[in-house]
């Protein structure tokens, strides 16, 4: 090439631009060059390490939640798999998410506050996934897989929905999963729980959370920017599936008794009732019915706030178990706990008697006897099975209310059963330490009367009076109710094995309790249950109705209904081998014809043991009767 | 001009041996752009293999770069073959085509996120902004020929102002603001190499930059503000356009010295980085073939950049001349945009990176232009070549 100077004058004019674009050149690449080596070579390492926490991230593996059965192993619940879709708010553009929210609301046909609720609300960190809708239908998953890479941070994840195969029939037993919430997840973090988990909300699925969840597994798993799994690279632990429950339900019971109550109550016309059926043997629960009654699979599904508010809503309190989780007045059943009390006690021998009245005055107040004009003189047995409150009355001033309130927590009332079920209630015994404690006074005589017939203060829930009940059966075992009766591993081992729970000896003689029972068959004998004596069974049981809650128009109390006994297989009362014990109960029976509890038993009994005639009063609304 | 009769001193040219003929070409030009544009068809197929397509099938991004080449090569050989003096008398038509194509692109074009700067040619995307590049360097050199004369009057740096304001604007409604500066840095490296009045240049320029209040305000639109926001801290927004030069800058990062080899790159397969294969494929490259690469690749730029500044240094005509200085000012300022964008120096503009950056319309555009220059160079008088 020829010399610079060779070239012509102008170019030589512009020779000291020509350098400094050289060296603007220069420039560019030094810095380029600099910045490079500074991000390669000085940093590297530190990008490096950033590049690979942007691939892999460490994902638990949910293990399989443990399957539940009766206990004839009928599967009460399976896990289905379903659609759900999930947000991990890092990996979602805060100038993208508008866009994104926006078309996840059209394809789920939720709102966009919702959704925008939902990720705000999460209560992890940025890099947990967050629930936005369960239980998707598979073509709208599909889509939102397609569209993947315009929703940056979505992920349609596989997952195990329960699926609860008789629904409403057990919802109040088995209760459901459903989402974690902000709580839950603070007491159990610790424990491997996420903020998307689904965890047992009520029944048994709460109860048994520990057994069913079984042990999440760890992987180590690739991913993209868009947090879609690419590949697992590693199992870090495996998952161990839950165990499952053999409850001591029977499907074939429940449903019999689920009949039998729908039939009482809408017979009745009422609106709320229990049927549970122990054994009082062994304290396991053969069927526990609440009604009204929900189905658990809108909860599995995730439930729509409609739906929600529907049942919330309602006054009959559909997600309530009734067995267990209210407690009532338990009127004339209650003599069982003055009976014993004055027999155990020798305030009465069991020949004696007491003069019963149509009605007793104290301090100028009336109690009446419920047939208004008294029975004569009647022995304790007499006495419960005529079922005179003239003469409980006058047996519980004998007894003193505080024994009354001691032969009462023998048989277990005033405190939970300890049934494996959350939510249960507590009754209310009175005692002078009670009544001092709660409402600083002591107790009135007038309110020992009441407390003699199951009136006033006393309240029980189902489950406790069934259980006393089975006491009586079986001979003075209180037993804690039951629902599951065997855990089982994921691979059939038993873990747990059905025992027996003694709560506690009820300290009553067993000739007082054999004398009950006798008088317990005695009541139904002289038909003061009806026509339960007829039927090819030797039951034997007692009816209440009991007043509650406020005066009602024309001047009455509304008053429920109950019925508690035992089928006993030889008819010998004396002996204490009853298989079968059984309650119902109908709330606010003012309106209904006799009671209504009792034909509810004899459907049930009927059904259960095969019957073929037909024991029961089918009309049980008072006529001209407004609801 | 009486272009086609031919004067004395080419007379003396035409009877030059086919020999001469190679020897007046500029072989170290082709060489390093071709070594460029292979370094493209690299990152082509790297990508190609990562998006989980087969590079060879049809329509992978690496097999359309094939094509893109191919038609590149055409292109170059009848630029170069082409007498650029003939440019001078095309060049006001050449200009109206230009601005035709532009507001086209407006009125049909398609794009990312409601932008309109493609337009879907025979199934092919066609950026016009690429090639008004090419032609606004013609105008402009057409523009400073006449100026000749008075090159160093106001009118000079006035004239090219008013020529590049219709294309530059239309470029920036796309909205495509990067491309705007592109034109905006040609024509100030044109008017600085060709010898425009410096003082006058400094004085424009300085006016340039006091009115960025008012282009900020009322000119730009928000995701142009919220990119240059995001330039200035990215950790800011990490999620937001941020998020794309944090990701950039970790891609640059963890290629370290060698690079994690060829289709090896983590952050493109697994999506972290946005357009790989256009706006961010140095950060791809940067992180397959690392630092050693990298320099490779800006010592071919720096070499390129130089053959360029000699086709213009060489030139006898103030044409040639500034059409080179425009070529060297638009490739300079892209590389400085493009690569510095990707490792956090710049702000997120849709700037491609010529020959690295797939796109037809860029590389047929370049290989339009470095025909062009080749043409200059060997319609040179060059009594010792």
């Amino acid at each position: 090439m020829s010399g610079l100077v060779d070239e012509t004058p102008r170019n030589a004019r512009l020779l000291p631009r020509f350098l400094l674009f050289g060296l603007a050149v220069l420039l560019v690449v030094g810095t380029l060059t600099a910045r490079l080596f500074y991000l390669q070579v000085a940093t590297g390492g530190y990008y490096q390490g950033q590049a690979t926490a942007n691939m892999t991230v460490l994902q638990p593996i949910p293990s399989a939640r443990g399957l539940i059965t009766d206990r004839a192993g009928r599967p009460l619940v399976l896990n289905v798999p379903s659609f759900s879709v999930k947000i991990r708010p890092a990996d979602l553009p805060y100038s993208q998410r508008p866009t994104v929210v926006a078309r996840l609301a059209q394809l789920l046909g939720i709102s966009t506050t919702q959704i925008n609720e939902t990720i705000d609300g999460n209560p992890g960190s940025n890099f947990d996934l967050v629930r936005i809708a369960s239980d998707v239908p598979e073509n709208v998953a599909r889509l939102i897989s397609e569209e993947h890479l315009d929703l940056p941070g979505v992920q349609v994840v596989t997952e195990a929905r329960r699926d609860y195969t008789y629904g409403p029939l057990l919802s109040q037993i088995l209760g459901y999963t459903g989402p974690i919430s902000a709580d839950q997840l603070r007491q159990l973090q610790s424990q491997g729980y996420l903020p998307d988990d689904m965890i047992g909300q009520t029944g048994v699925e709460a109860q048994y959370e520990q057994q069913l969840r079984g042990t999440y597994g760890v992987q180590e798993v690739e991913r993209d920017a868009s947090g879609r799994q690419i590949q697992v690279l590693s199992t870090v632990t495996q998952p161990q599936a839950g165990d499952s429950l053999q409850l001591s339900i029977d499907v074939k019971t429940q449903e019999q008794a689920q009949t039998a109550l729908q039939w009482g109550i809408q017979a009745a016309g009422i609106k709320k009732g229990v049927v549970i059926v122990m054994n009082p043997q062994t304290g396991e629960v053969l069927a526990m019915v609440s009604l009204p009654t929900y189905d658990d699979n809108l909860f599995a599904r995730g439930i729509s706030n409609a739906d929600y508010q529907a049942l919330v809503g309602n006054p009959n309190q559909p997600l309530l178990n009734h067995a267990i989780g209210e407690i009532y007045p338990p009127g004339s059943t209650w003599k069982l706990v003055t009976g014993s009390a004055v027999l155990a006690d020798h305030k009465l021998g069991p020949d004696q008697t007491l003069q019963t009245y149509g009605h007793l005055v104290l301090d100028g107040q009336r109690f009446n006897d419920w047939n208004g004009v008294g029975f004569g003189p009647l022995t304790v047995a007499g006495a419960y099975a005529q079922s005179s409150d003239t003469f409980f009355y006058q047996a519980a001033a004998l007894a003193g209310i505080d024994r009354l309130a001691w032969y009462a927590h023998q048989f277990g009332f005033g405190s939970p059963t300890g049934i494996d079920l959350p939510g249960e209630a507590a009754g209310i015994v009175p005692s002078n330490a009670w009544k001092m404690q709660t409402f600083g006074q002591p107790i009135y005589p007038g309110e020992t009367y009441l407390a003699g017939i199951g009136q006033g203060y006393d309240a029980v829930t189902p489950i406790e009076l069934l259980d006393a009940y089975c006491a009586l059966a079986n001979g003075g075992k209180l037993y804690q109710p039951q629902i599951v009766r065997q855990v089982l591993s994921p691979t059939g081992q038993v873990v747990q094995a059905f025992a027996p729970k003694l709560r506690a000896q009820v300290d009553v003689p067993s000739w007082v309790l054999a004398y009950i029972r006798e008088a317990a068959r005695e009541a139904v004998v002289i038909r003061h249950t009806g026509n339960v004596v007829d039927m090819p069974l030797y039951v034997a049981g007692k009816t209440g109705t009991a007043e509650y809650g406020t005066v009602k128009i024309g001047g009455n109390l509304p008053f429920d209904s109950w019925f508690v006994g035992f089928v006993s297989p030889s008819g010998d009362f004396a002996k204490t081998d009853s298989q079968l014990a059984i309650l119902a109960f109908t709330y606010d029976t003012s309106n209904s014809i006799g009671n209504p509890s009792t034909e509810i038993v004899k459907y049930f009994l009927q059904m259960h043991y095969g019957i073929k005639q037909d024991y029961r009063n089918l009309f049980l609304i008072r006529p001209g009767a407004g609801n | 001009m009486g272009a086609i009769r031919l004067q004395q001193d080419r007379l003396k040219w035409a009877s030059q041996t086919a020999a001469a003929a190679w020897s007046a070409f500029d072989v170290q030009l082709v060489i390093y752009a071709s070594l460029l544009a292979g370094m493209g068809l690299v990152m082509a197929y790297t990508n190609s293999y990562e998006s989980g397509v087969s590079p060879l099938s049809a329509g992978s991004t690496f097999t359309r770069g094939l094509i893109w080449t191919a038609l590149a090569m055409v292109v170059f050989l009848v630029a170069a073959a082409f007498d650029y003096r003939w440019l001078k008398t095309f060049a006001w038509p050449l200009y109206f085509v230009n601005i035709g194509l532009l507001v086209l692109s407006l009125a049909i074009g398609t794009g990312v996120g409601g932008t309109s700067r493609w337009v879907t040619i025979l199934g092919m995307q066609f950026q016009f902004s690429e090639l008004a590049k090419v032609l606004m360097a013609v105008v402009l050199a057409n523009w400073l020929s006449s100026r000749e004369s008075r090159m160093s009057g106001l009118l000079t740096i006035v004239g090219a102002g008013v020529l590049v304001a219709p294309p530059l604007v239309l470029v920036a409604m796309q909205p495509d603001l990067g491309t705007s500066l592109v034109f905006a840095a040609m024509v100030v490296g044109t008017l600085f190499v060709s010898g425009a009045s410096l003082r006058w240049l400094v004085v424009l320029s300085a006016g340039a930059v006091a009115s960025i209040p008012f282009v900020w305000t009322y000119l730009l639109r928000d995701y142009q503000k919220q990119r240059l926001i995001s330039f200035l801290d990215p950790a800011a927004d990490p999620q937001g356009s941020g998020y794309h030069v944090i990701q950039s800058m970790i891609a640059v990062g963890s290629g370290r010295v060698f690079g994690t080899g060829l289709t090896n790159g983590t952050q493109n397969s697994l999506n972290f980085l946005p357009v790989q294969s256009t706006d961010f494929v140095f950060a791809i490259l940067a992180e397959e073939l690392g630092f050693v690469g990298a320099i490779v690749v800006f010592l071919l730029f720096a070499a390129l950049i130089w053959r360029v500044l000699l086709v213009a240094w060489h030139s006898d005509d103030v044409f040639g001349l500034a059409f080179a200085a425009a070529m060297a000012s638009m490739l300079l300022f892209q590389v400085l945009v493009n690569v510095g964008m990707t490792i956090g120096i710049m702000p997120v503009t849709g700037i491609p990176l010529p020959f690295i950056t797939h796109g037809g319309a860029s590389l047929i555009s370049i290989a339009l232009g470095l025909g062009v220059l080749e043409s200059i160079n060997l319609r040179q008088v060059r009594p010792k070549w």
